[in-house]
């Protein structure tokens, strides 16, 4: 009969061993006078392991209490969740810099001085070069309820494309994706021009960016949107008839990085909208012919649905089946909220 | 709410104290890794916390020797002084027997394989054949293998000590 080798001792003083293996050893060791010696020695061998080691011990030690630690860790994850938020923040600012001059050049971003004053908009963002070329093109055709806005007041043109494309959807605009959450305060930079000399008072219909929160105020649950996609923006044309529903365009953001507007208000205040865009396109796209952007078929597309007195459209650099998918998609969704 | 870590920090803290206090050889800076040690604890909520800990343990102690190590580098280029074994500097006449004893468990220590040491000290701080194996790597069969081995060597090498002291004191 074998004896019981030494490490398996050690084992089986340690409890290192299953329970079978336990009776193995103990009916051996029950008949086995020199594996009986052989595990005394291991014994006191243990022992006087765990007393030697039991020599370095630190003298010190009251152990803090457990909520010091909970307050640490709690402290630890704020300092995280802050430092997050802060990297967040600046990336959502650079997207939103990027895509506001973006939705800028959409809708025009009219807004007179003493409407930013009253309505408590950011300061008016200085223009160093007034973007006559744009301007001159996009020229809004004049309706007779809308006065027509002088070209040096239209919206800076910058040099950011219109649409983020895809090739150049940085970790910033994913990380900005990730901030923007549905549903969220619209990012607040409006870039306003500044204030004309000759500031015509009878001004009407102005745009003003409020929050998702105002704008779920003013129009209920008819805000133009797509569920589940980061609010990018949201900008409203307070109507000059009282008690009906602004013109409304909001920007939402594709996970690719691309912006499309969904537009909801008064059918001819829509149908205008769309046709200014139309127009100032060709223009915009010569200024932005050094970006390398997906344009491809010529950038946007827009879509456009009639209910009643009041349209809904879509636009986007999207294929049109996909514009129309959503844009059927929204109005079910209207319909079904109404 | 009672909860599992709270449970564990009590139960184990002091364990774990010690197992950093022999591997960064002070007692204050083991302590302040052994609370860092629950702090991450608490931020990760790990599934085998007992596991966990002492794992992260070990970890924090060795970037803690890497970072001595580059410390010590650094003074001895500015210094040009050897580099010397930390051992417990002795303070008090009192303690001087206490710190002799200290000193020579350390240096006996010393003589074993990290691997060996670092497994003779993970089960001396609590933890079962199958968390050692989990943690080192180790197959749960040869945990037993290496303890038989590490025991052996940390007496022996006392014992040489010993000896040698006690021929040290009978020559002079």
């Amino acid at each position: 009969m074998r004896h019981i080798p030494e490490d398996e001792l050690h084992a089986y003083l340690d409890q290192g061993l299953s329970r079978s293996q336990c009776v193995e050893i103990e009916s051996h060791l029950a008949g086995c006078p020199a594996c009986q010696g052989a595990r005394d020695g291991i014994a006191a061998l243990r022992d006087r392991t765990t007393a030697l080691l039991s020599r370095l011990a630190p003298t010190r030690g009251v152990p803090p209490g457990f909520d010091t630690l909970r307050r640490r860790a709690a402290e630890v994850a704020f300092q995280r969740r802050r430092r997050l938020q802060s990297v967040a923040w600046a990336a959502s600012l650079v997207a939103a810099v990027a895509l506001g001059w973006t939705g800028s050049s959409l809708t025009g971003d009219r807004a007179p001085v003493q409407a930013a004053q009253r309505q408590e908009l950011p300061a008016p963002v200085p223009i160093a070069e007034p973007a006559s070329r744009q301007a001159v093109a996009a020229a809004p055709p004049a309706s007779a309820s809308r006065a027509a806005m002088p070209a040096a007041r239209q919206a800076p043109a910058r040099r950011a494309p219109r649409h983020s494309p895809d090739s150049s959807a940085t970790a910033a605009d994913r990380a900005a994706v990730l901030a923007v959450l549905d549903p969220v305060p619209a990012l607040e930079l409006s870039p306003i021009d500044k204030p004309r000399a000759d500031d015509s008072p009878e001004l009407e219909g102005m745009w003003r960016t409020m929050s998702w929160d105002g704008a779920q105020a003013e129009a209920g649950t008819s805000v133009p949107h797509i569920g589940g996609l980061p609010i990018v923006r949201v900008q409203v044309q307070v109507s000059e008839n009282v008690g009906q529903r602004p013109l409304m365009v909001v920007a939402q953001q594709l996970s690719s990085g691309q912006v499309i507007r969904t537009i909801e208000g008064p059918a001819p205040d829509v149908s205008q909208l769309l046709a200014r865009r139309a127009m100032s396109d060709p223009d915009s796209a010569g200024s932005t012919a050094d970006s390398t952007g997906p344009r491809g078929d010529g950038g946007a597309h827009s879509m456009a649905m009639q209910m009643g007195d009041r349209m809904l459209a879509i636009t986007g650099a999207l294929p049109t089946d996909s514009l129309l998918a959503m844009i059927r998609r929204m109005n079910a969704e209207m319909r079904s909220r109404r | 709410m009672t909860d599992e870590l709270e449970q564990l920090y009590q139960s184990t803290y002091t364990a774990v104290v010690r197992f950093l206090y022999r591997k960064v050889w002070d007692a204050e800076r083991a302590e302040d890794l052994a609370q860092e040690v629950f702090v991450r604890a608490l931020a990760h909520r790990p599934d085998k916390p007992r596991a966990w800990v002492f794992a992260v343990a070990a970890n924090l102690a060795r970037d803690e020797a890497r970072s001595a190590m580059r410390r010590k580098r650094h003074l001895t280029l500015l210094k040009g002084d050897p580099i010397s074994q930390p051992t417990v500097a002795p303070s008090a006449d009192d303690t001087v027997e206490h710190d002799e004893q200290v000193a020579s468990v350390q240096e006996a220590l010393n003589t074993l394989t990290p691997r060996d040491r670092e497994i003779l000290l993970l089960w001396d701080a609590g933890l079962s054949y199958p968390e050692i194996a989990a943690q080192t790597g180790l197959a749960v069969g040869a945990v037993g293998t290496t303890l038989a081995r590490a025991r052996r060597r940390l007496v022996d090498a006392h014992d040489r000590q010993h000896a040698q002291t006690r021929n040290h004191a009978a020559h002079s």
